[in-house]
């Protein structure tokens, strides 16, 4: 009875003496949970990878009434103004086909001259296409989560791209989801080129909607309204995705506007272009997973 | 002793964890892809709304370790690379202790009070999170994005917590010495 009694009086102290540290242990805690992410960032990452495969099925069910409701908005907005928005798709059409049979004419062009040349194409690319389940938006990060990864052939460092241009590239995979790092995030880095004069430069985000045109030789050859497309430098991405276009060009450097409307995205596609592996000093153009053939279609 | 129903026990059950829940799912919903303008810009600062609120009316089912865990799981689901892991969940402890610390102003007093205890916690989580996250990405981060959040999640507090607050029990004596404060038998408030 007394041992009994001595274990009631000892837990009972230790019980308080918790309540009492407890919110020294809690804050303790969440400072070791910090540290020990900077310390040990692959433990981190697997940890959020295993966090986004857990709770996409959750965001999933969420995302489609979300994106239903969205849609239902969206038409109405529209449905005021149908007959303008008619007239100018119209018009939009008739310029598009002409720009189609000046391509068409010059795709033909371009394949007899490759031929002639014996160009080497690089490596196809393959599409992936993802639904977005959840954004990851705040003041801190610029993203999104998709609902496919690993099992699709979903790797990372692909890039992601709308039917307007690029939207970002894949930053951490899970099983069955992956996150997206959209160009405007702040840790976002892309070499590009300016459309009409060939000029290599970096495309930096800064959580903005525009992103900062930080350029390598001069700024004097960028134009207002220049295009800016991927330069393909450092192998992971295509050449000649779209990514934005040039909206000023002062003292405060050089901006860009995304074509990539990231308020609208609700499918995006990820772009399988076989050579991601060159990170890590495998061969060219591997043989893409078998789950990227069923669920991505092969372009051309 | 008291013999429970399997009904009661039920009813029990989903009382105790009704407050988790709701912050469970808060935090998930941080990640929905709402386009709704001003309204997903605060999306990521709700969850601290739903924790300040419960902490107000319901301490005794929000404990601090599951908040802890509550944030990292916010905090794995929305950071970025590079992003500290653990901050929202020092945000949330703080809070909680804040509320437990100074119940004599916050429980039984005019919604208005609560509403600007709320208004000054959460410019604390804010200025934590945006100071840690500069800190630990060692970039100049544009404030500007969290200030919105913040206006808007402040504003939004008067629509959200009456409705959280429902989930206190329905007679103030009838609850834990932690949350009653200093209500009095018969006292009724919002």
């Amino acid at each position: 009875m007394a041992i009994r009694d001595d274990f009631e009086v000892a837990a009972g102290q230790v019980r308080a003496a918790v309540q009492r540290f407890a919110l020294g242990l809690l804050v303790l805690a969440s400072f070791g949970a910090m540290l020990i992410g900077k310390a040990d960032s692959v433990l981190v990452e697997n940890a959020r990878v295993l966090a986004l495969d857990l709770a996409s099925p959750v965001l999933e069910a969420i995302a489609r009434p979300v994106a239903a409701a969205n849609r239902a908005i969206a038409d109405l907005k529209e449905f005021a103004s149908l007959r303008q928005e008619n007239a100018r798709l119209r018009e939009e059409n008739a310029r598009l086909l002409a720009w189609q049979t000046a391509a068409r004419r010059l795709e033909n062009e371009n394949e007899g001259l490759r031929g002639l040349a014996n160009f080497h194409e690089g490596p196809e690319a393959s599409f992936i296409t993802a639904r977005i389940v959840g954004d990851s938006v705040s003041a801190y990060v610029r993203g999104a989560l998709l609902n496919v990864g690993r099992r699709a052939g979903v790797a990372h460092g692909q890039a992601v791209v709308t039917g307007e241009g690029l939207a970002g590239r894949i930053a951490e995979v899970g099983d069955n989801s992956a996150r997206v790092l959209f160009v405007t995030d702040v840790n976002s880095r892309l070499p590009v080129v300016v459309e009409r004069t060939r000029e290599r430069a970096i495309l930096a985000g800064d959580n903005s909607p525009q992103l900062r045109l930080t350029l390598l030789q001069s700024v004097a050859g960028v134009q207002r309204g220049d295009r800016i497309i991927t330069s393909g430098h450092g192998g992971s991405f295509p050449v000649g995705i779209p990514v934005g276009e040039v909206v000023e060009t002062g003292e405060g450097g050089v901006r860009v506007k995304p074509f990539a409307d990231f308020s609208r995205l609700e499918f995006v596609r990820v772009v399988d272009y076989g050579v991601t592996s060159l990170v890590g000093g495998g061969p060219a153009a591997p043989a893409p997973p078998a789950g990227a053939q069923a669920t991505g279609q092969r372009i051309r | 002793m008291r013999v429970d129903g399997s009904l009661a026990m039920l009813d029990r059950w989903g009382r105790l964890m009704l407050p988790g829940a709701v912050l469970l799912f808060f935090v998930l919903l941080t990640l929905a892809p709402l386009r709704a303008p001003y309204l997903s810009d605060a999306l990521p600062l709700l969850p601290v709304l739903v924790v300040f609120q419960f902490s107000l009316v319901t301490p005794e089912r929000l404990p601090g370790p599951f908040l802890l865990a509550m944030g990292m799981l916010l905090d794995l689901l929305l950071g970025g690379p590079g992003a500290p892991v653990g901050v929202s969940a020092l945000g949330f402890v703080l809070i909680r202790a804040a509320v437990a610390n100074n119940r004599r102003y916050l429980v039984g007093v005019p919604f208005l009070f609560q509403w600007f205890g709320f208004c000054l916690l959460a410019l604390g989580f804010v200025l934590l999170v945006w100071i840690f996250t500069s800190l630990w990405t060692w970039t100049a981060i544009d404030p500007l994005q969290a200030f919105i959040q913040y206006v808007v999640v402040v504003v939004l507090y008067p629509v959200i917590a009456p409705l959280l607050a429902r989930v206190r029990a329905r007679d103030p004596l009838n609850v834990p010495e932690l949350s009653r404060g200093t209500a009095r038998p018969g006292e009724t408030t919002p």
